[in-house]
Parts: C-alpha cells; structure tokens; sequence
C-alpha cells in the first residue's frame, strides 16, 4: 500500500515542523512577558458569548469587571458556537489571526494542541505564579487540560452529570423522592413505575448527542473505556464497553426510557412530561425556572453499575493560550487567572450554572455561600467533582469522523434492531482505521 | 504641445494608410475581448476550484499553510465508499426524489390549472397564499414544523388526538420522518411550481382552447390534451430541478429537525457527506465527497438537460 510507505515520512515532517516551532519559541521566549504598563489588546474566542441563555450575560460581566481592574489590557470577546469553535479557529488560524485566548472544548483539545503550535502552561507560566494560582483548585480537575502529561488548558466552564428528576411524579408513583435511585438497575424500576402509575415517560439519558461526555461517563462507570490509555486504540467495541449500551437498550425495550428526538428532551423535561433527565448540569437554572409553580425539580448524583461507584466525566471547556506574543500571553494569562479565581467562579457558578473549580468558596459567604444555601441542588454535582474523570478528546486529524461513527454505533446499538456487540465491534475497527497510525 | 494634440489624429491616420483595420486582419479579436471578462470569471471560480478541488481529493491536509500535504491515493473515496450508512443514503436520497415530483410537478400543475381563470382581488389573494411559503427562510420554516408536528404539544397532533386517534410521531418515527421531511420541503415549493406553470398557462394562445370548445371538448380534455402537451417544457422542467435538487433542498430540514435520524431513516447523500467531509476542515474528507456528488449529480443533469432539449424542441 502507498499510503502504508507515505506515513513514517509524514510524521517525520510533522516532527520536524514541530521541533522547528519549539525552538523558535525556547529562542524567542521562554516565558510570558511580565504585566504589561502598556496597553494591550486581546481577543478571547468564547462559546458562552454565542448562546442565548448560557452565560453571554455573565460572560460579559466577567470581561467587563477584569478589565476595570487591569486598565492596560482590552478584552475582544469574539463570540463562536461551541460545536464550530475547532474550525474557527483552525480557519482564523490559517488566515493568519491567531486568536490570543480560547475557551477550547475539551473533545477538541487534542486537535487543537496537535495543529496550532499551542505551548503548555508549565513552559508559559512561571512555576511560583502557577502553583500560586492553582492552590485551592480540585485536583481531578486540573488534569481536566492535561494531554500526555502536560497541561494545555485550564478548566474553565464545565459540568458534571446529573440525574434532574421530577418530584411530583415520584410521589404520583409511589417512589420516595427522598430516596432517589443510586443504580441503573433501581433507574428502571423507578422509570416503569412512573410510566405505569402517570402515563409519562420514565428516564432519558442525554448520552446520544455528538459530544460525547456523557457517552463516556456510561462506559467508564460500567469499567469500559472509549479509548485506551495510550490514546492509540479505539476501546468502544469492547465488552464492557458494550455492557454499558446492552444496559441503555435494555431500558429502551422495557419502556422506560422513549425513543424521543433528542432536540425535544429538554422541552419535555420541562413541561413535567419525564420523571428523570441524566443530562449536563448547566441545564439546573433553566429547568428551574421551567418547573417554577408547576412541579418540584430535585438532582441527584449519576447512577452506578450496581456495586462499581460511577465514574463521572465532565463536559465543557478548558482556556487555551494560542498568542505567541509574549505580551499578550501575559494578558491572556491574566485574564484565566481571573476567570478562574474565587470572583471568577463565583460569577460562573451562580449565573450560569457551572461547577466551581475551587471549593473553598462554596461556603464562603463573600463568595458563593449565599447562593449555594438557595442552591441545594448544585450539592450531588460538587460531590461528583473530587472523582471526575477527564472527557477524552479524540486524537488525530480524523477525530470528528471517527466521533461521528461512534455516535452513529451507538444510536444504532441502543434503538436499532442489530445485535449491539456486533454493531459496535465493526464499528470499532471502521474507525480504528482513522486512527493515527 | 502641438505634436501631443495631433497625436490621436495620427495614431488614428496611420494604420489606415499603411495597412487594412484591425478588426478585417483579426476577426476572432473583438470576440475574444468581449468574451474575456466572463471567460476569465468561468476559470477562476467554476473552472480552477474544480481542478484543484480534484487534486485535493487525493491529499490529507487540514488547510494549514505551514502543515504537509501528505498525497494518500484513493484513500479518502475509499474511506467514503465504504461508509455502512451508503447505501441507506443513497436509497434514501432516490425516495426523497420520487417523493417530491407529486409536490413539485403534479400538485402545482393541478393547483394551476384548477385556478387558472381566477382573477381579481380573489386571484391575488389566492396567489399571495400560494407563494408565503417560499418566502419564509427555510430554518424558521424547520422551527416550525418542528412545533407543529410536535408529538405532545404540537397543534397537528392535537388534530389526531381530538378525533381519537393515538399521537403521531412524525419525526421520531423511522418509518415517517423522512416523508414527514419530504413533505416539509415539498410544502415549501409548491408555491414556486405553481407559478411557473401559471406562467406557462397563461402564454397558451386562448384561441386554441376557444376552438376546442367549439368542438364540444370537455374540461377535462381541454386540460389533458391542450394544456398538458403546452406546458411540457415546464413540467420537464420541474422534474429535472426536482431530480437535481430534491435532496438538496431537504437538506435544511434535515439537519435542523432530525440531523439524518432516527436510525439514519432520513439522511441522504449530501447530508451524509456533508456530515463527514465539513465538520472539520478536513480538505481530503470533504473534497472527495464534492467530487463524488459532482459526478453522480453531473450525469443526471446529463440527461436532464437532454431531456429538457428534446421537448423544447417539439413542434408547437
């Protein structure tokens, strides 16, 4: 085969390519520049700006505040959807504009990293200003950015997942909302009970969508894994990998989970149409606001294997520097630092709804104290946090076409007709073959 | 200065005396001029991208300037070849095809015939009717057939579950969803097919229908045998647009309402395509899968426009 003779010289230029770009930096600049006394001026790529409802309006009263408090630098909040903001900056980068900061989705990290010369923190930051920084953070979540032992990104907006569940109907079947299922095996039970005893629709599992978060948490949880540790081989076909979706079709064919199109779950969730919803926790505001008067929304922490503890992942983003100026690198890095400080996250936490990386300031009352004492509910998510596991990005310059043939196995395993080990096994070596080899 | 005033009177002079005009030594050169510009356009948008789009096919490469562009063969029609969902995409794009032609040829054509000496301000109203819906942009159109066809709160379903029938689930269901789309799009354009062929209708010389009638032809055969056969041109017409464009005109609905599911009951070759060639600026993935619609799409168009030639050419 040509292409099996056209690869190692492939590599060996992208190697090359890569061993040029970091002594030019190591040349160049070691480190970021100190604080600036002169103005400067930086552009922050951002998903939240692009919503409607999650956090543009916070997201501007974070920029807003820090740049009161650092007259020198200028913040560009340059909104991009999440599901586009890979190409974006992959277009931007090949006209020549190099975005300075981005909020880079942790499925696109790899990519990100492997393509666009991204340096890692621990070469940016000096390591006094690091570990300054970073005392206080979760642990589990700080490797949320590392990628081969480095750090690429620090965790910025992310959540974890949560099982939301209707109050009312528990009761209307007989279920103790007190008591909320802790296993997928106590799930079903619960979700048919609710069907039978309201009609409605038991449970649903947010895990089908193309960011595959969720997806993974499920497999994890059931001592699977999509991906080796290696990140070289493709994992979702394998049996315990399998067991966790022959778990999800089992649902599916008992009844208590429906065959919905995924754009109305929400929308049924929240006209009190489903019992529970495994979804992100960013959903916890609007969900409120939707069951205000109508019915009572509780959360609980994801459900386990049986015995196995579930293994949650998170979903969201991490802030990558791309500037090569060490000037603005400062900047950019000034601008996380503040993002994700106490008042950064207390602004996050409390108007968007996603985690807060440091916990100290959950109680505090000059943080998030106030708001956590009206938010029980964000508790099953904080409990989550000290055993996250990292949402693996998919590696090599095929990564959304093999996410693409995941997705579409799992689809197929869990509401098709085929047998699911089979599906997903071809699956597997379909996409193994898009692998970087 | 005097020599420079006398200068276009003799540049003008000269070649007349010493030799015959230009435009008798060169007669291709005034053409070639005027066609330039438009030539020029043809190859460096149509023609050049397609050559290169060609060549890029058979490369990996991610866009980048800096990054390689590794020569992989056949690998990426390979790749999409052999896609499982293929077949499944290309059967579906042949119903969404067939499906449409009764919306975008016979519907319209009935409806135009049906109407065709409606004038006035009834006329009017009827015409402006028609046409909303071609007007709407094509993503609020998915909203809201979205709300529409909503299973628990959608109006249409509380039509079929006032008169005691079970809801239906128009775009969960794989067995409908993809008519469901059919029928979206289709809803879309009947007001564009029906102004064609009223355009046509009305170009009919009146005095052939008032001969027929005279003759003791019926409606029915007044529509069959005169208005048919005159607006042939037209039909054949839609019936080409439709067979080159029906899958791409769903396109829209597709991706806003079902995003090729349940079960990929509802994608389609573009879709399909579309999904693995642009998500990334993967230049390989998605050029391939240009180069593959190009010549699927290409040798319809092959025939249809030599269809649309032979009837333009019948006798009148």
């Amino acid at each position: 085969m040509t292409t099996g003779i056209l690869r190692p010289s492939r590599r060996a230029v992208l190697l090359g390519l890569a061993g040029t770009a970091t002594a030019a930096g190591t040349g160049f600049a070691q480190r970021i520049a100190p604080p600036p006394t002169s103005p400067v001026t930086i552009s922050f790529y951002n998903y939240n700006l692009a919503t409607a409802n999650i956090g543009a309006e916070a997201t501007r009263e974070l920029i807003a505040e820090f740049m009161a408090a650092n007259p020198n630098i200028r913040v560009e909040g340059v909104p991009v959807a999440s599901d586009q903001i890979a190409a974006r900056v992959q277009a931007d980068v090949v006209a020549g504009r190099i975005p300075d900061l981005a909020q880079i989705v942790f499925s696109d990290l790899d990519f990100i990293v492997s393509n666009f010369g991204v340096r890692p923190l621990e070469d940016l930051i000096p390591q006094d200003e690091w570990a300054a920084h970073t005392q206080g953070m979760v642990p589990a979540g700080l490797r949320l950015g590392m990628l081969n032992g480095r750090t690429y990104g620090l965790a910025y907006v992310f959540s974890t997942p949560v099982l939301f569940y209707n109050a009312n109907l528990f009761r209307a079947a007989g279920l103790d909302p007190d008591a909320p299922p802790r296993t997928w095996a106590e799930v079903r039970t619960a979700a048919l009970r609710i069907r039978e005893a309201t009609g409605k629709h038991g449970v649903y599992a947010e895990i089908f969508s193309s960011f595959d978060w969720l997806y993974q948490a499920l497999v994890l949880s059931a001592g699977g894994r999509v991906l080796s540790e290696d990140r070289r081989r493709l994992t979702f076909g394998e049996p315990e990998a399998v067991a966790a979706v022959a778990m999800m079709r089992d649902l599916v064919r008992s009844g208590a989970h429906p065959r919905l199109n995924p754009a109305e779950v929400s929308d049924t969730m929240y006209s009190g149409n489903l019992g529970m919803l495994l979804t992100t926790s960013v959903y916890q505001r609007a969900l409120l606001a939707a069951a205000s008067g109508r019915f009572e929304v509780r959360a609980a922490a994801m459900p386990a294997f049986d015995e196995r503890p579930a293994r949650p992942t998170n979903s969201g983003s991490a802030l990558v520097i791309m500037s090569r100026d060490p000037a603005k690198q400062r900047a950019a890095w000034e601008l996380m630092k503040f993002a994700t400080s106490r008042r950064g996250y207390t602004i996050i936490t409390s108007k968007i709804g996603y985690l807060p990386l440091r916990l100290d300031i959950v109680d505090d009352p000059r943080y998030l104290g106030d708001w956590t004492r009206q938010n029980p509910l964000i508790r099953p998510n904080l409990a989550q946090l000290e055993r996250l596991e990292p949402w693996q990005s998919l590696p090599g310059p095929n990564y959304r076409q093999i996410g693409r043939i995941e997705t579409g196995a799992l689809n197929e395993a869990v509401f098709g007709e085929g047998d699911p080990a089979r599906v997903l096994r071809e699956a597997q070596q379909r996409a193994q073959a898009l692998m970087p080899r | 200065m005097a020599n420079v005033l006398d200068l276009p009177a003799r540049l003008g002079a000269l070649p007349a005396r010493r030799r015959r005009p230009l435009a008798l030594r060169a007669p291709w050169l005034a053409p070639s001029l005027f066609l330039a510009p438009a030539l020029g356009t043809l190859a460096v948008w149509i023609y050049w991208p397609l050559v290169e789009t060609f060549r890029l096919s058979f490369y990996e490469w991610n866009l980048l300037p800096m990054a390689p562009q590794v020569f992989v063969g056949l690998e990426n029609y390979q790749r999409l070849l052999e896609l499982p969902e293929l077949r499944q995409a290309a059967w579906n794009t042949l119903l969404y095809t067939v499906g449409l032609l009764p919306l975008t040829v016979a519907l319209p054509l009935a409806v135009a015939l049906a109407t065709r000496d409606a004038r006035g301000r009834a006329g009017a109203i009827y015409r402006a009717l028609i046409f909303v819906p071609m007007m709407i942009a094509p993503v609020v159109v998915a909203v809201i057939w979205r709300w529409l066809l909503n299973p628990e709160h959608g109006v249409v379903n509380a039509i079929i579950r006032g008169v005691g029938l079970p809801a239906v689930r128009f775009l969960d269901d794989p067995g409908l969803a993809l008519w469901s789309i059919v029928f979206i799009t289709g809803w879309k354009l009947v007001g564009f097919s029906t102004l064609i062929f009223a355009a046509a209708l009305t170009s009919i010389d009146r005095s052939l229908i008032e001969a027929a009638r005279l003759d003791g032809a019926t409606e029915g055969q007044i529509a069959r045998l005169i208005y048919v056969p005159l607006v042939m041109p037209a039909i054949v017409l839609l019936g080409v647009l439709t067979v080159l464009h029906g899958a791409q005109w769903s396109f829209v609905y597709i991706n806003v309402l079902t995003r090729g599911g349940p079960l990929q009951s509802t994608t389609n070759l573009y879709y399909l395509l579309w999904e693995y060639g642009f998500s990334s600026f993967a230049i390989g993935w998605s050029t391939a899968a240009g180069m593959l619609l190009f010549v699927v799409f290409g040798i319809a168009a092959l025939f249809g426009v030599r269809l649309m030639n032979r009837s333009d050419a019948r006798p009148r």
